[in-house]
């Protein structure tokens, strides 16, 4: 049984590229357009690991995260920010709000999946 | 940003020029008194300083008209601009944004096709493990079957080859049987000496030989049955001998014929399989250079979509400008409400619309293009990556 990996991102081109890479290693790719987006598609369903956006409309990636972890069933999901920003302070507000990595945009996909392997729920 | 108060000057001017034209006439009626030539010039003296002070203030309300026409032309300048420059700047980020993510699913469709193209010409070619499918699978079964067939040929040579061992053992016994009856009729021609000497014997006796000469006449007949029944032994065995000798021929004949045939059957299965294999080969090979080729495609490929990575920071630039052009139109119509307010104009201050666009900034090539140093361009291949 494949698991199952959420990728959140307002850029369809972006999701595209995510799905592709995690789809070769043999992952499920569920794919949400923005915060809220994600959160409807979540809906009990059992996530192996989060990749989000940061900067995006209606939800932000950092609101989003917070609320993934409020939500019974997600509270030890595993999220990585992929993400344009750089800034210390953003990656803060990501640790802070529960982010176990922050990935910079661009990525290769190697490196994007070496993060995926090491923070993926069993 | 100094205001500058253009409004106070003209106004100073008009009263300043109405004062001067009182004062010119006080001054002229207190030197000259009241006659009629100083009151004249006294009312002269009024009407031209009420006279210049009204064509001052046309004069100022004219350069107040020109400029508040001035401040609402940027104020239109803005309204009509930015809406356009934005609109424009929005067309072309979502028209990249629908064509590259329309690209990124092609890619991501000939990916999957390739993956798909792939699988089947392995499955076709290799065996898969625990289902028994796939060419290699058929051709390692076909030549396991046909191995069998040559056994089963050569086992039935072997106990052919048998028979014909036992033939030829008869042949031996058939030997012995005709010896015995050479020895029957030796016998028999023995005996028959014998029974002559006791017939001759029995003669010599005379009367009381005469039973004995009896005697030796019945043996002699025995004598000559015995040697009849050897010859016909011989004969008998001679028949068996030959009858056996044409099966043993007749046998080694058919397992020679056998033997080639089989041999010719082994070959032809060898052929066959030999052939089998360099098809198989053939095909293992060209599956496996399908692979390598889908391999190296889907790496290009894959490599091609991580470039397509730029319309995420392309369009993320251009959403910042377009926020930036957006507010330009409140920038301008503040300055003319402060100038229909407060009569001062006071020029648009970029350092407001600069510092909310930096604000806005999420890469660090757009903060290094606003303080005007030369962006590093990222590279995917060394992704940076911080875990928590």
């Amino acid at each position: 049984m494949p698991k199952t990996i959420m990728v959140v991102d307002d850029s369809a081109a972006v999701r595209q590229v995510v799905g592709l890479a995690l789809r070769g290693a043999g992952y499920e790719v569920l794919e949400g357009r923005d915060g809220q987006d994600a959160l409807k598609l979540l809906d009990g369903r059992k996530v192996h690991l989060i990749i989000s956006d940061v900067n995006m409309p209606n939800m932000d990636g950092i609101s989003f995260v917070k609320e993934v972890k409020q939500r019974q069933g997600y509270r030890f999901t595993p999220v990585i920010m992929l993400t344009t920003e750089s800034q210390e302070e953003k990656k803060r507000a990501g640790q802070e709000a529960g982010a176990k990595a922050w990935v910079v945009k661009p990525f290769s996909p190697p490196q994007l999946l070496h993060a995926v392997e090491r923070l993926v729920l069993p | 940003m100094q205001a500058l108060p253009l409004v106070a000057t003209p106004r100073g001017h008009w009263i300043f020029h109405a004062v001067l034209g009182l004062a010119g006439a006080a001054s002229t009626l207190g030197a000259a008194g009241t006659s009629a030539f100083a009151l004249a010039a006294a009312a002269a003296l009024i009407a031209a300083g009420l006279g210049f002070s009204l064509a001052c203030r046309r004069a100022q309300h004219e350069a107040q008209r020109r400029l508040l026409e001035y401040v609402e032309g940027q104020a239109r300048f803005g309204d009509r601009l930015a809406p356009v420059w934005s609109g424009q700047i929005d067309a072309s980020r979502t028209q990249m944004e629908t064509a590259i993510s329309a690209l990124a699913e092609r890619f991501s469709g000939i990916v999957e096709k390739l993956d798909d193209t792939a699988r089947v010409s392995s499955e076709a070619t290799q065996t898969l493990q625990g289902t028994g499918r796939g060419l290699g699978a058929v051709f390692a079964r076909s030549e396991q079957e046909l191995d069998g067939v040559v056994r089963t040929l050569h086992a039935a040579m072997h106990s052919k080859a048998e028979v014909l061992a036992k033939v030829r053992e008869l042949g031996a016994f058939i030997q012995e049987l005709q010896d015995m009856a050479d020895g029957v009729a030796k016998i028999a021609s023995q005996t028959n000496l014998v029974a002559i000497n006791a017939a001759i014997e029995a003669a010599h006796a005379g009367d009381s030989g005469k039973g004995f000469a009896v005697v030796a006449q019945e043996v002699r007949k025995l004598s000559a049955l015995s040697g009849e029944t050897g010859r016909r032994i011989a004969e008998k065995v001679a028949s068996i001998s030959e009858a056996i000798g044409d099966v043993g021929r007749a046998a080694e004949a058919s397992a020679q014929d056998e033997h080639r045939s089989t041999a010719a059957s082994e070959e032809v299965i060898r052929q066959v399989l030999a052939d089998f294999r360099d098809v198989t080969g053939a095909m293992a090979e060209s599956a496996q250079l399908l692979n390598q080729g889908s391999a190296g495609i889907k790496s290009e490929i894959t490599e091609a979509m991580v470039q397509l990575q730029f319309q995420d920071r392309v369009g993320q630039v251009m959403s910042h400008v377009v926020q930036n052009i957006d507010r330009l139109p409140d920038v301008l119509a503040r300055t003319r409400q402060r100038f229909e307010r407060e009569g001062l104009l006071q020029p648009a201050d970029p350092g407001e619309l600069l510092a909310e666009l930096e604000r806005a900034y999420a890469m660090a090539e757009e903060r290094a293009l606003h303080h005007g140093r030369q962006p590093a361009h990222a590279q995917p291949q060394a992704t940076e990556i911080t875990f928590f």
